[in-house]
């Protein structure tokens, strides 16, 4: 056995001798994935250590644990584990395969371990552990003690199914205990204890950075393992804060995320050389510096003015808790959209600003985004605000519970929490607020479907989300949705930006559009097309017509609709060129495709073109063409024509009006359907229009 | 009880030899036909004010076609009316002892309880989209099905031995295949699909009901045939006895479903409801697997059937996979009236398509 003992270099003497007095020989942590998982799990450790005890962790190799972990002191051991896919795919099957060899590993470990206590934080990582052990215990092999710890808001499936096996959940959110009704307890997070325990000399001495005099330090990250839109935003944010290079100095943890599509040091290293010439990025080093990753992060804590990070809840916590103030840029649409609550609730105790990503399209493609340009300006209006700084950062102070890990170690322990309740109640200061809760993407739909259907005319997204700046949120939140892989959330987001009137959005709409993917053959065989599916095409349509503005591409698209391989969308292009009318610049191209439309084998082209032929055509074109479907073999077509040649009569581009009065009625006016009128419904409707007349009439009472 | 009753007086009493009628299952088709005819048309006006006072009316639901919202307000549940005057009729007419008559009874009994408590969760919720979820009327109709499917094979199956698991196929002299583990596995998904069917055919005043009539007559027909040890033999299938009661069965429901037209033809003044047409898909299922004529009623139910995959195909297919709708509109009915055909239109040509279909299924007794 090759356990180490766990450092303790940040206990007080005080604290020491507590823990002494009920040590734990054996402890076994577990989680991870991301530093939001692993450090959680390293606090608790911290917590629990006395002279004695031993630890050993469980982790998945090629993951930040297997970094971070060795660094502490504490063995690391690895099993096979992945996380839970989403629907029904063929990575559940191996899902459970990684989990059932996994949960072998985790057994062997277990049994050579035998530790009193384990401490699962979550992530996929710590499934195949808790599985072991509960099977262990259940067949008496393993007395262990399992406790698991949950950061987020909205505990992912597996954590809520560990959840059964726990002799005890500690919950960060008050809403989460509801997932864990039985073994529940809202502790708050647990942050590592040195982080608060450092002076600023202290801190400036132990980094090895030299940071010049007079300088403000911003400290930006997206976390362990990197955020895309902060690394971009900063280095194109670089430029604009040049000027300001002796007055600033901007520490950057550029993260470690590496794959395929992304890699956060490379695409920083690229951008850099690609932004700026070498003169410049001489300039730039001397306010710029950035690193993979930041071990020492309490000490940049320690000098930084100010912070510019995600909004999970680790990091907010840690912010709080150095009492920064911060600039907090959450991704949007994650479950429960938990980011930006976090973020709106910092912001609302004063101890945050926050900027939200923009899904924008780069090279016709659509990705989010912030704009460098504003970045700087925000992060300048910040840094130059010395009292608004030392303001946010007293409010912040207050912002968070510093007594998590306290109630968590006597829990473990055993111990009843003296000041049980006060922990709980300081818990809840980042959590969401109740009148705060902003629908989520579906519900808002709905709500806005029941206002639209509810006043026809006068509906407008203002009066059914009142504060401007929620609703510009909204609109921000559903164009993220449109770089979501599942079609059926893009198809949301489109929707909802029609429905918001987000005008702004109509290139990246049109991008979409544009966007020809094949699918696979397989699909396509049963019909499909494009990636962008058929629903999400002919609803691009339909925002574009609620959106009422011809942007310059929209033509373009029409157009394109009037042609598109499935019959909605060229249905629903011909209504929009119908409603558009008049204030399209080329006329002759739409009536020249709708003639095409009038011989489509779907009725429901058709009628739709027959109609629009009406709005936009002339006597020469329109005319001949619609009376030449008298004899349309569905009446529903020969009613539509009807309907296009009286526009035309009412537009008066008709001048021979006595040749259309013979030929009209050339047209079969016979009909497979009909309207039904039940007198008794009539009369009950008469009694009930009556009675609302009369209440009208009398006075209020 | 009219059969146990001539059974036990006519061969002891000289003035009761009439009653050796009951021996005769046309005799006892016509007396269990007429009989629920007549059941139906003096209950169902009852029936319906009675529902009307208690509030329990249909909620429709959101079909986005504009005719059916006129409907709201109309009694569902006339199914139970169907299922039970076939009861009282069966009860009367029928030899309650016989295995495949129990056997079909159970099916509509069962299947019409999953459809009642549909109903009545519907009306209770007020909303015609919140009834029982639909994975938990599967797992019922699927207990259903399994069970029918073991005992078929099991050593106490009412078939003759030799016919366990063939499966029989239209136009072929001998069993397509005989199997004990493939032939119950397609009983399975066969009572999931047919018994699912007229569910979904349900959505016009009068649609589903004429179909159901014609299929279970036909299949009371094939049931009388198969019965007889002359016409087995004359039509070269295998002899399954005890089937003829299935005929009087047929015969009951027939009476029932065109007492139950009488009201529900356009503008109807109830529908069948979850309750009629789940019983009727269970029993219209229980009677094709017990006559192993499951292949026929790709002919048979023809109509049924398309209207199932078109619905299916379009949900699960185009709106859920591919993001796009397969035919106009689904089921088969809303299609057509899509492309601008009234009701009447599409409920009188979609008779006519099932009684071609249910001709060409008799069709097939002969040419083997």
């Amino acid at each position: 056995m090759t356990d180490v003992a766990f450092s303790k270099e940040w206990l007080t003497d005080g604290e020491k001798l507590q823990i002494a007095m009920q040590p734990i020989k054996r402890i076994l942590l577990t989680g991870g994935g991301t530093a939001g998982h692993v450090n959680p799990a390293l606090a608790i450790g911290s917590a629990l250590a006395t002279p004695g005890t031993h630890f050993l962790f469980v982790g998945v190799r090629g993951r930040v644990e297997e970094e971070v972990v060795p660094r502490e002191g504490i063995p690391i051991k690895f099993v096979r584990a992945s996380g839970y896919p989403s629907g029904l795919s063929p990575k559940l099957a191996s899902f459970f395969l990684n989990l059932l060899i996994g949960t072998l590993q985790s057994i062997f470990i277990l049994l050579r371990f035998r530790p009193e206590v384990i401490v699962g934080t979550g992530g996929y990582v710590s499934a195949p552990v808790i599985m072991a052990a509960a099977l262990l215990r259940k067949i008496g092999l393993s007395r262990a003690r399992i406790f698991i710890h949950e950061q987020n808001a909205v505990p992912g499936k597996l954590n809520r199914l560990m959840g059964r096996f726990a002799h005890q959940v500690f919950v960060t959110f008050p809403e989460t205990l509801s997932c864990f009704p039985e073994t529940g307890v809202l502790s708050g997070y647990p942050l590592r204890r040195r982080i608060a325990r450092i002076s600023p000399e202290e801190a400036k001495r132990k980094i090895e950075i030299k940071i010049p005099e007079g300088r403000k330090v911003i400290l930006a990250f997206g976390g362990s393992q990197g955020a895309r839109t902060i690394n971009r935003a900063l280095v194109d944010a670089l430029g604009s804060l040049l000027p300001y290079r002796d007055r600033l100095f901007i520490i950057h943890g550029v993260g470690l995320f590496k794959s395929s599509e992304y890699n956060a040091m490379e695409d920083t290293e690229q951008r850099l050389a690609r932004l700026y010439n070498e003169e410049e990025r001489q300039a730039i080093k001397e306010f710029y510096l950035y690193r993979e990753f930041f071990h020492d992060i309490e000490n940049l804590y320690t000098i930084s003015s100010l912070v510019v990070a995600r909004g999970g809840a680790g990091s907010l916590n840690e912010i709080s808790a150095m009492g920064l103030p911060a600039l907090i840029i959450p991704k949007s649409n994650l479950p429960g959209d938990h980011q930006v609550m976090n973020a709106r609730s910092m912001e609302r105790a004063g101890g945050a600003e926050i900027l939200y990503e923009q899904v924008a399209s780069v090279n016709g493609k659509l990705s989010e985004t912030i704009d460098g340009k504003i970045l700087a300006e925000k992060l300048l209006a910040m840094i130059q605000d010395e009292s608004r700084l030392r303001e946010m950062s007293r409010l912040n102070c207050s912002f968070l519970n510093q007594d998590a890990l306290v109630h968590i170690e006597r829990r473990i322990r055993g111990l009843k929490s003296e000041n049980g309740q006060g922990a709980q109640l300081r818990a809840e200061g980042l959590m969401h607020h109740p009148q705060d809760s902003l629908p989520g993407n579906r519900s808002l739909l709905s709500l806005i479907e029941k206002a639209r259907e509810k006043h026809r005319n006068s509906y407008r997204p203002e009066n059914v989300i009142s504060r401007p700046q929620d609703l510009e949120y909204l609109k921000n939140r559903a164009s993220a949705l449109l770089i979501d892989s599942a079609w059926q959330n893009r198809n949301l987001g489109i929707k909802l930006l029609g429905l918001l009137n987000a005008k702004k959005m109509i290139p990246a709409l049109l991008t979409i559009f544009f966007e020809r993917k094949p699918v696979s053959l397989f699909k396509r065989f049963l019909g499909g097309d494009f990636e962008q599916v058929g629903f999400i095409r002919r609803n691009i349509i339909i925002a574009l017509v609620r959106l009422n503005e011809i942007a310059p591409g929209v033509e373009k698209a029409l157009l394109m609709g009037l042609q598109d391989p499935y019959y909605e969308v060229r249905a629903e292009a011909a209504r929009a060129a119908a409603f558009f009318g008049a204030r399209l610049s080329s006329p002759g191209g739409f009536i020249s495709g709708l003639l095409r439309l009038l011989t489509d084998p779907t009725i429901d082209v058709t009628v739709a073109a027959a109609e629009a032929l009406g709005k936009l055509g002339g006597e020469h074109d329109a005319l001949p063409a619609l009376l030449g479907l008298w004899d349309a073999r569905r009446w529903k077509i020969r009613a539509a024509v009807l309907r296009g040649i009286v526009h035309l009569v009412d537009r008066g581009t008709v001048s021979n009006l006595k040749m259309l009065e013979e030929q009209a009625p050339r047209f079969i006016l016979t009909s497979t359907d009909f309207t039904p009128q039940f007198e008794i419904k009539a009369a009950y409707r008469h009694l009930m229009e009556s009675v609302f007349r009369e209440k009208e009439k009398r006075p209020a009472q | 009880m009219i059969y146990f009753l001539g059974k036990m007086l006519h061969p002891k009493f000289e003035q009761f030899s009439y009653l050796r009628l009951v021996d005769y299952i046309s005799a006892r088709s016509i007396g269990a036909a007429l009989t629920a005819i007549i059941l139906t048309l003096i209950i169902t006006p009852i029936f319906i004010r009675y529902l009307h006072r208690k509030g329990l009316v249909d909620q429709i639901r959101e079909t986005g076609i504009s005719s059916s919202s006129d409907k709201a307000g109309t009694p569902a549940m006339g199914g139970a009316i169907v299922v039970g005057c076939v009861m009282v009729s069966c009860l009367l007419w029928c030899n309650l002892l016989n295995p495949f008559l129990m056997t079909v009874l159970l099916g509509m009994v069962w299947f019409g309880a999953i459809g009642l408590m549909d109903d009545t969760a519907k009306t209770r919720a007020k909303s015609g989209d919140r009834g029982l979820s639909e994975s938990r009327k599967l797992m019922l109709q699927g207990a259903y099905a399994a069970l029918l499917a073991l005992y078929l094979i099991s050593p106490y199956s009412p078939l003759p031995h030799s016919q366990l698991g063939a499966f029989w196929v239209p136009f072929m002299k001998t069993p397509l295949f005989n199997s004990l583990w493939l032939y119950p596995l397609i009983v399975f998904f066969f009572v999931l699909v047919v018994g699912n069917s007229v569910n979904i055919t349900d959505g016009l005043d009068g649609l589903a009901i004429v179909p159901s009539v014609f299929v279970l007559g036909v299949l009371g027909v094939f049931g009388y045939l198969l019965g007889n040890r002359i016409w087995a033999g004359y039509l070269n299938y295998p002899l399954i006895p005890g089937t003829g009661e299935l005929a009087v069965f047929s015969s009951a429901f027939a009476g029932a479903g065109i007492g139950f037209l009488w009201f529900n033809a356009y503008p109807a003044q109830i529908f069948m409801g979850d309750t009629g047409a789940l019983a009727i898909g269970g029993c219209m299922a229980t009677l094709s697997v017990v006559l192993k004529q499951e292949a026929l009623f790709l002919i048979l139910g023809g109509l049924f059937l398309a209207e199932v995959a078109s619905s299916q195909i379009q949900d699960k297919i185009g709106i859920k996979w591919l993001g796009r709708r397969i035919f106009l509109r689904a089921p088969l009915h809303h299609a057509m009236q899509h492309k601008g055909l009234a009701e009447t239109k599409v409920v009188i040509r979609l008779w006519i398509a099932s009684g071609i279909l249910a001709l060409t299924a008799l069709a097939t007794l002969k040419l083997r």
